[in-house]
């Protein structure tokens, strides 16, 4: 146990299942010698060698590609895309391939493949390193989202997504790559599929993940000066997402924002509205709230980019007008 | 170069004619309307793949395109499986699910179409170095088609192939069309295999219509690969009967030469009777019997049931756990 940074927690994961699983190997560029673009590969490169741990060139569509046609011959590859935006040069062996192939094939071939990415914004990134690419991947039947928000929850999804059997896009939020948590040591798994309540609360439902579980957070303790209780959920996976915390939290609060990172529109923002509407449309006593990144690619200087991206005063905002309901 | 015996040639000519039956026989009830999807047939390219099939152990893998049923059916499927899959049946070797384009069978090695053509460059380049790095000395080819090698999973693929060395198999079916685009108007060459050099692959080039040949040349291939000196590139010269679409123009003294003259069964059943490998009376009784099988074949597939509605969602996700907590449960609405 110890107090460690996301990126030191993710490379214990892959340590620890690497040394566990010899069908486990990384793939991406610059993973090796140089131990990735944000170092979460680092040091396996002079544990496991060149074979396990391979640098790639630019070939991205050759990445997935090559993960997946060695996960149908037993191997369980995890394939690093250094920036998520980048994951639209393997759009097609990602959602026709590797997520097609299990039902394509009835059920005769598995791709058990993890893809690491870089996501987000608030950085100066600017249009092609900042998205969130999560709208992209939603609609895409056979696909896993993995989406952690803190250390903790990063290695043990890390790990459960690389035992798991199907084909998982693992979102890694650059903004919370430093954050530091309380990380055990030793080899644990938290469950795919499920969601965390990180803070109980009576009066609104908040559904968030990643990033903005720290901005609906923080939401929260301003909220609390105020009297409203905001119970905050953490997805940790999109898809498929956990329904049932969140319903359960919204049939006892009534009321729900959604916070997503990612473009309103088509988002999982969108998605996970739709839902609570659909199944709770009598319980609720005021319209779902979807708070996004505005429709637009981020920019880079930062009095723009905060304009482009949601935050937590956008949280209390929506909530003081969810409470003028009755 | 291997010499293949008078038993391989008579062995490769029959295979040449279930595929033309297997093929031909499809053509016809996908004009009566018993393929519920789309259907392209290999028809004029059997030497390509009873030769490709041939050359492949069943430990080895490939990578089939829209177009080629015919590795899949001589690689060892049973040919009423394939069919009832390609009617869209329940005891298809992919349950219905796949089509005549994603035919997939791990018993015999057949990795399954994915036709976003040219995609499984990617794909094939994954059981290659699995295999590489577990020391395993199997062979992994991918079957695309002149019009593929316009996509950049060419390239990527290449590249990793070659700066990896990887037991990679290109076999390439240059049958001059994609769709209705002529090679010479699509690519710099003809003669696709120049555009491989710069990635220091091997390549071939072989008459893809010549039995005889187009099998000498996968052997090698598969031999050189086999012997760990990385990828080997071949390129299949053939000519396609069928079109994609009713709407493709061609020469018809194009058609006719490459229908009669350049025939691979024709020529293989001349060079057979010529070098008197085998009696006509004899060839003709091998005819006859690859009919009544292909025949059988085709009747299991449509007296097959159809598949059952209530599977539709089955095999989405491999790990079925992580869909525990949806309430919202998929409904069948019909
Ligand atoms: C990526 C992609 N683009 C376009 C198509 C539509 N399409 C299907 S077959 C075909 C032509 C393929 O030509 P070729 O590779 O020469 O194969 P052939 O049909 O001649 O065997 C096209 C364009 C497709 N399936 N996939
Ligand atoms: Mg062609």
């Amino acid at each position: 146990m110890g107090r460690k940074t996301t990126v030191q927690s993710l490379n214990e994961a892959l340590h620890l299942v690497m040394e566990a699983h010899p069908e486990v190997y990384c793939l991406g560029e610059d993973i090796g010698k140089m131990g990735g673009d944000f170092s979460v590969t680092r040091g396996l490169y002079a544990k496991f060698g060149a074979e396990r741990v391979r640098d790639t060139p630019l070939s991205e569509s050759a990445i997935i590609g090559a993960a997946v046609g060695s996960a149908m011959v037993g191997m369980r590859p995890v394939a690093e895309i250094m920036i998520a935006d980048f994951t639209s040069t393997c759009y097609d062996q990602i959602v026709n391939n590797a997520a097609k192939m299990y039902y394509m094939f009835n059920g005769q071939f598995k791709a058990p493949i993890v893809i690491r990415t870089a996501t987000g914004g608030g950085f100066g990134g600017g249009p092609h390193h900042s998205q969130s690419v999560e709208g992209w991947f939603m609609n895409v039947p056979g696909l896993v989202i993995v989406a952690p928000s803190n250390p903790y929850d990063a290695k043990g999804l890390l790990i459960s997504s690389i035992l798991d059997d199907n084909p998982i896009l693992f979102l890694e939020h650059k903004g919370l790559y430093a954050l530091k948590g309380e990380v055990p040591d030793e080899f644990y798994t938290v469950p795919i599929g499920q969601a965390a309540v990180t803070r109980p609360g009576k009066d609104i439902t908040v559904v968030t993940s990643m990033k903005m579980v720290h901005e609906a957070l923080a939401a929260a303790e301003t909220l609390a000066g105020e009297g409203i209780e905001l119970e905050v959920i953490d997805l940790r996976t999109l898809r498929p997402w956990d329904q049932k915390t969140v319903l359960d939290s919204v049939r006892k609060t009534k009321r729900a924002i959604v916070a997503m990172e990612a473009p309103r529109t088509g988002g999982p923002a969108s998605e996970v509205s739709a839902v609570i509407s659909e199944m709770l449309f009598s319980t609720l006593v005021a319209p779902v709230q979807r708070i996004g990144a505005l429709d637009a690619p981020i920019p880079m200087a930062p009095v723009l980019e905060n304009a482009i991206l949601p935050e937590r005063r956008d949280i209390i905002k929506a909530a003081q007008e969810l409470m003028a309901y009755r | 170069m291997r010499t293949l015996s008078k038993e391989t040639i008579l062995k490769l000519y029959k295979d040449m004619l279930l595929v033309r039956d297997f093929e031909q026989q499809l053509e016809q009830v996908h004009k009566r309307g018993l393929i519920p999807g789309l259907l392209h047939t290999g028809v004029g390219q059997e030497a390509t793949f009873a030769a490709l099939a041939y050359a492949l152990e069943k430990t080895d893998c490939f990578f089939p395109d829209h177009r080629s049923h015919g590795i899949c059916l001589l690689a060892g499927s049973p040919g009423e499986k394939l069919m009832a899959e390609i009617l869209g049946k329940a005891n298809g070797v992919c349950g219905g699910r796949g089509g005549s384009m994603h035919l997939a069978d791990p018993s015999v090695g057949n990795f399954g179409g994915n036709v976003v053509e040219g995609s499984m460059m990617a794909t094939v380049l994954g059981p290659a170095l699995a295999w590489k790095m577990r020391g395993e000395k199997r062979v992994a080819a991918v079957i695309i088609g002149d019009g593929t090698v316009g996509r950049g999973e060419f390239n990527e693929s290449l590249h990793l192939a070659s700066i990896w060395k990887l037991p990679v198999f290109y076999c390439l079916v240059n049958n001059q069309y994609a769709i209705s685009t002529h090679v010479t108007e699509a690519h710099p060459t003809a003669n696709l295999s120049e555009l491989v050099t710069g990635y220091r692959i091997a390549t071939g080039q072989v008459d893809g219509n010549d039995i005889v040949a187009a099998t000498q040349a996968a052997l090698d291939a598969v031999d050189y690969i086999r012997s760990g000196k990385g990828a080997f590139f071949l390129e299949f010269h053939t000519y396609r009967w069928a079109g994609i679409f009713s709407g493709e123009i061609r020469d018809p003294e194009e058609v006719r030469m490459w229908k009669e003259d350049k025939d691979p069964i024709r020529r293989a059943r001349t060079l057979i009777l010529t070098e008197g490998m085998a009696q006509e009376s004899e060839l003709v009784e091998t005819e006859t019997s690859v009919k009544k099988q292909v025949s059988q074949w085709l009747e299991y597939a449509i007296q097959s049931p159809a598949p059952d509605a209530a599977t539709a969602l089955d095999y989405v996700y491999a790990n079925m756990e992580v869909l525990g907590r949806w309430e919202e449960k998929q409904q069948f609405n019909r």
